[in-house]
């Protein structure tokens, strides 16, 4: 280590920081053992748990001061800290600052806890007579979680065995460069920053949702697992259903958002991908669903009580499982969007094996003093049906889980066997698709059934042909709505038909019982509603999933051997060129630089028969720019909602040159201009070009001349014949001169690949300042003329109200323009100077005639003797040649790769989820105000 | 209890029915070897970036070549049927879905595996000491 002494750094936070870690770790393990001890002990003593509660407050305050620390540094830009470096930058909008806290590992784990801590306050509130067995659960987890960022290193051997990665690591600690032997060296770096493609909303709404699902679903596990702990197999089961459907509520919320924000903001193409990640948090939502069915059945039938034990405690489990897969780095290739690897790997096994262990052993243990009915449900009755359809819930997951674990089992099989070969799924969405298909035709169909049955099969003989009479009729009018959807979608296969009749079996059967059993009762509407939900949901997937449609195929493009329907998404569009693409008519119209955004106008009207326009509208796909703007980072799509269907647009490649800055530069370097020497009015052949200069003026119109202001200017106005196409492009390239600086504006010709700029020498040869002038007073009468150099300048005329691009009118101006025309062996110019009387002060703008070389300023009125005094002079050089470069054979740059997917039914999808969310979210609400009661 | 036995067997049954069926879904990275039968395979490798690559959008925005080198060194011309990926130069590893056909390997998906966080990390730094 050297001794260099450090300027500028802030190391009272990492003090700090430290000592509220340490704090915070070790009161949530003196809570844990406390509370285990309370739970353990016989007496009626309340310091154990009262101890354990402390404690637990103790760890919740020094989490959220540590986790102030980090967020004051990161709020403060004290780029000493690694994680402030790598997930602040100057340029970070105060807005995402919230999101780059949670961006890294670290920071997702603090969040997590948080709610761990906010979930335990309530449980000390309200857990009663669970309050220990359940609070030692998450002190537990917190133990666990909280060794993560703790960063200690053990010198293990040679090596440092590492427990957890601190946040308050300084940026120096962990890097070697050579810039830590300046004393200041963070006057001299910046933060890395935010990845620009998680600089939107979604980052700071979604993870926090999602968090406070893993981290809710740590209740219902802990009630379960007081429950086997204090052998009450009864009491808890009340206390826990309102939290176990928030927490499928609101994890199943943080799941749709994020497969939300996948579809509108990223450039996925779609809302669910089977990507590992997605399955990863997906799972414990079915398990949990599950055994809030298997809970209901116990509690309102007293069976299935074990199954209640089995999926409480193998959601969280999956849970934690599920943050196994996503940190540890072991999906590699197979996931688009895992954290990056933090060497925490055995930590995370260690906390997964923990509560997997703990909570199948006490399982186990308890196993036969768990009570059960003696004798089997009733085939007729609710139960059962809810019972198989936990069972296909755990089915899904289990194959969910197993396709998933692939890279786990491959990893363990190399271990065994160096030499074995990792296995892959070739074809992920068809292979996951295929299977979860039937799943959710078992869930409608079941959960239809199930609802007209009674618990314990109460009156079945007078109940049952009204059940088979709803149940028919809910048959035929699903086999209708699939019929009349086909007219709307493609099924492609049976099994789609399928899927479609049982999801309107659904649908109806839900909608029957709200209207002819609940009548209203708020009580049995919200389970009704989550399956309507789930019903709705399947349509949804249907239109939108198998029903997308590309419209951005180009159908002149020619067919090549490899013929698979999905290669055929993309097309290229030129500029300002419609192509008609499945009925759509797609124009690139523009584009716009805002900050790091390159933003997209795409128009794209819908033609009928008779091409007549019957939709009109226009996108903005981005592409964003990396931080230091060296290269695309991510393009972001843009979605025209409409109630039937969605038209998604996005930007999926850029020419090179407008993508990365070193291709720009390599293609920059590769040009190769050559200079031409242009005489006025005359064309040159330039390869396959020819060229002529049409005119020089000195009021530039080229677009981007006209954005700054300029002391002088010059614009050469270029025809240029393509002979090989026959096509002429009338084109202006400019100079500007702003003191001694020169601004070079340059044009492209993209379609015939030119590029052509003034050379320098131009504006010499061009403009000569009036300090050079030799000026003589002429007076002149109007009609009358004088002689200069042989030419004739005759003043013509007068005009009130001057235009001239250099003469802004101002309010008491009085301006008047002088009409002259310069003539000189029959060929004539036509010059305006202005005189202008402002604010009782006269002045003058001068008129310059390229050809003649003259200089005019009008500089006297003379009222009385109705004379006008001109200031003449004659710029004596001869007009040179124009000095132009031009470079051919540029790529040409002004054109995009599109894809563009109409959704037909995607509010299906949105909807149907939003109902089950909402119901989910009802009953808990419902369940929590009963209990209260 | 006759009826649970039942059930679970109904659902054993159904797993190892899956089981076997799925299987059928999964495979071991290829090489260009492997793939000379003609079936789809994925196959891992780095780009050869002695070859040339070809992207010309206007011609055909759908349609990217460019030649690969297999974990047994054997290099094949591929066509993925996508537009180029961004920053496909800078990729470590690559691995293609698609068939052989004709010594021409038709690529339907890419995926590639780009240089790590950390490297970034050391150029972020070294670039900065380069503009004082």
């Amino acid at each position: 280590m050297n001794d260099t002494i450090y300027v500028g750094e802030h190391l009272w936070i990492g003090q700090a920081g430290h000592f509220f870690i340490v704090l915070s770790f070790v009161t949530a393990l003196l809570s844990s053992i406390s509370y285990f001890i309370d739970v353990q002990k016989k007496s009626n003593d309340t310091g154990w748990s009262q101890l354990g509660r402390n404690a637990f407050y103790v760890h919740g305050f020094s989490l959220i001061a540590f986790m102030s620390l980090i967020f004051y540094a990161m709020y403060n830009q004290y780029y000493e800290y690694s994680y402030v470096f790598d997930h602040v930058s100057p340029d970070l909008p105060l807005k995402y600052i919230l999101s780059a806290f949670w961006e890294g590992q670290e920071g997702s784990f603090m969040l997590w806890m948080f709610w761990h801590v906010v979930l335990g306050i309530l449980l000390i509130r309200s857990a009663g007579k669970f309050e220990s067995a359940t609070v030692f659960v998450i002190a537990l987890a917190d133990v666990i979680l909280m060794s993560m960022i703790l960063g200690i290193h053990i010198p293990w051997g040679d090596d440092a065995f590492r427990i957890g990665s601190n946040p308050t690591t300084l940026l120096r600690q962990i890097n070697d460069a050579p810039i830590f032997a300046n004393a200041d060296y963070l006057t001299l770096i910046k933060g890395r920053g935010m990845n620009p493609l998680l600089q939107n909303y979604w980052m700071t709404i979604h993870p926090p949702t999602l968090f406070l699902g893993f981290a809710s679903t740590i209740v219902p596990f802990a009630y379960a697992f007081a429950g086997l702990w204090k052998n009450e197999h009864k009491e808890w089961l009340n206390k826990a259903l309102p939290w176990s459907l928030f927490s499928a509520a609101i994890l199943g919320t943080g799941i749709l958002m994020g497969s939300l924000w996948a579809y509108v903001a990223l450039s996925f193409g779609g809302y669910w991908a089977w990507d590992p990640v997605e399955n990863a948090s997906l799972v414990p939502w079915i398990t949990l669903v599950a055994g809030i069915h298997v809970h209901l059945i116990s509690r309102n039938t007293g069976y299935a009580k074990r199954s209640v034990y089995f999926f409480y405690l193998i959601s969280f489990v999956l849970i934690l499982y599920s943050t196994f897969l996503t940190r540890s780095g072991i999906l590699g290739d197979t996931s688009a969007h895992a954290f990056t690897e933090m060497g925490l790997e055995w930590q995370l096994i260690i906390l997964v094996l923990t509560f997997l262990l703990l909570g199948a052993g006490l399982f186990a243990f308890r196993y036969n003093s768990i009570d059960q009915p003696k004798t089997e449900e009733a085939l007729a009755s609710r139960e059962f049906w809810m019972f198989i359809g936990s069972l296909v819930l755990l089915f899904s997951s289990v194959l969910i889980t197993s396709s998933t674990s692939l890279p786990v089992f491959n990893k363990i099989m190399t271990y065994y066997n160096p030499a074995y070969e990792g296995r892959v799924i070739k074809d992920v969405i068809g292979h996951y698709n295929k299977y979860q298909l039937w799943i959710a035709v078992f869930v409608a169909a079941l959960s239809g059934i199930s609802i007209f049955l009674r618990y314990s099969g109460t009156n079945w003989n007078f109940q049952k042909k009204k059940f088979a009479v709803r149940i028919m009729i809910a048959l035929c009018m699903a086999a209708v709505l699939t019929y009349l959807t086909s007219f709307w979608l493609q099924f492609y296969s049976w099994q789609y038909i399928v899927m479609s009749f049982a999801g309107f079996f659904g649908i109806v059967t839900q909608i029957d019982y709200v209207i002819n059993t609940a009548k209203g009762n708020l009580k049995l509407v919200w389970s009704a509603t989550a399956h309507l939900g789930f019903g709705i949901m399947m349509l949804g997937m249907l239109a939108s999933g198998l029903n997308q449609k590309a419209i951005s195929t180009n159908p002149f493009v020619f067919k090549n051997m490899f013929s698979e329907e999905d290669v055929k998404k993309y097309v290229q569009l030129i500029k300002n060129k419609p192509l008609l693409s499945e009925g759509y008519l797609i124009t690139y119209k523009s584009d716009t630089l805002i900050g790091r955004e390159r933003r997209y106008d795409i128009n794209f009207k819908k033609l009928d028969a008779q091409n007549q326009i019957v939709e009109d509208m226009t996108l903005h796909p981005n592409a964003v720019y990396s931080n230091d703007f060296s290269k695309v980072a991510a393009f972001n799509p843009d979605t025209k909602h409409y109630l039937t269907k969605d038209i998604f647009s996005c930007v999926v490649s850029l020419p090179p040159a407008l993508s990365n800055v070193e291709e720009a530069q390599k293609i920059e370097d590769s040009l190769k201009f050559q200079t031409y020497l242009l005489p006025l009015n005359d064309t040159i052949h330039a390869g396959n070009f020819i060229i002529r200069c049409d005119s020089v003026t000195y009021q530039p119109t080229h677009p981007e001349y006209i954005k700054h202001s300029h002391d002088a200017g010059l614009s050469a106005h270029l025809s240029v014949t393509d002979a090989e196409s026959d096509t002429v492009y009338r084109v202006e390239t400019s100079l500007g001169m702003e003191g001694a600086l020169l601004y070079n504006y340059p044009v492209a010709i993209e379609e015939a690949g030119i590029r052509m700029k003034l050379s320098e020498s131009v504006a010499e040869d061009f403009i000569t300042p009036d300090e050079g002038l030799e000026y003589k007073d002429f007076t002149i009468k109007p009609g009358a003329k004088v002689q200069v150099d042989g030419y004739d300048i005759l003043l013509t005329g007068f005009d009130k109200n001057p235009q001239n691009p250099n003469y802004s009118r101002e309010d008491k101006d009085i301006a008047l323009a002088a009409n002259m025309e310069i003539i000189h062996k029959n060929q004539k110019e036509n010059v305006a100077p202005i005189y202008i009387i402002r604010d009782k002060q006269p002045m003058s703008i001068k008129s310059f005639a390229p050809k003649s070389g003259f200089h005019i300023r009008f500089s006297n009125i003379d009222p009385a003797s109705e004379t006008f005094t001109f200031r003449i002079a004659r710029d004596k050089r001869m007009l040179k040649n124009l000095s132009l470069s031009m470079a051919t054979d540029v790529p040409r740059t002004d054109y995009l790769i599109l894809q563009a997917t109409v959704f037909p039914g995607i509010n299906l999808f949105w909807g149907g989820s939003i109902l089950m969310m909402l119901g989910l979210f009802m009953a808990g609400w419902q369940r929590y105000t009963s209990l209260r009661k | 209890m006759n009826r649970n036995i039942i059930i679970a067997f109904i659902l054993i049954a159904a797993g190892i029915a899956v089981f076997f069926n799925a299987s059928k879904d999964v495979s071991t990275y290829a090489n260009f070897g492997q793939a000379s039968h003609g079936d789809k395979v994925k196959i891992v490798g780095q780009l050869a970036k002695d070859k040339p690559m070809q992207y010309d959008p206007q011609n055909n925005p759908n349609e990217f070549s460019f030649f690969m080198k297999d974990t047994d060194g054997v290099e094949k011309k591929v066509i993925l049927h996508q537009p180029k990926p961004q920053d496909f130069e800078m990729s470590e590893q690559i691995v293609v879905t698609g068939k052989l056909e004709n010594d021409v390997f038709n690529a339907s998906e890419i995926l590639m595996k780009c240089p790590s966080k950390y490297k970034d990390e050391e150029i972020a730094i070294k670039s900065q000491e380069n503009q004082q």
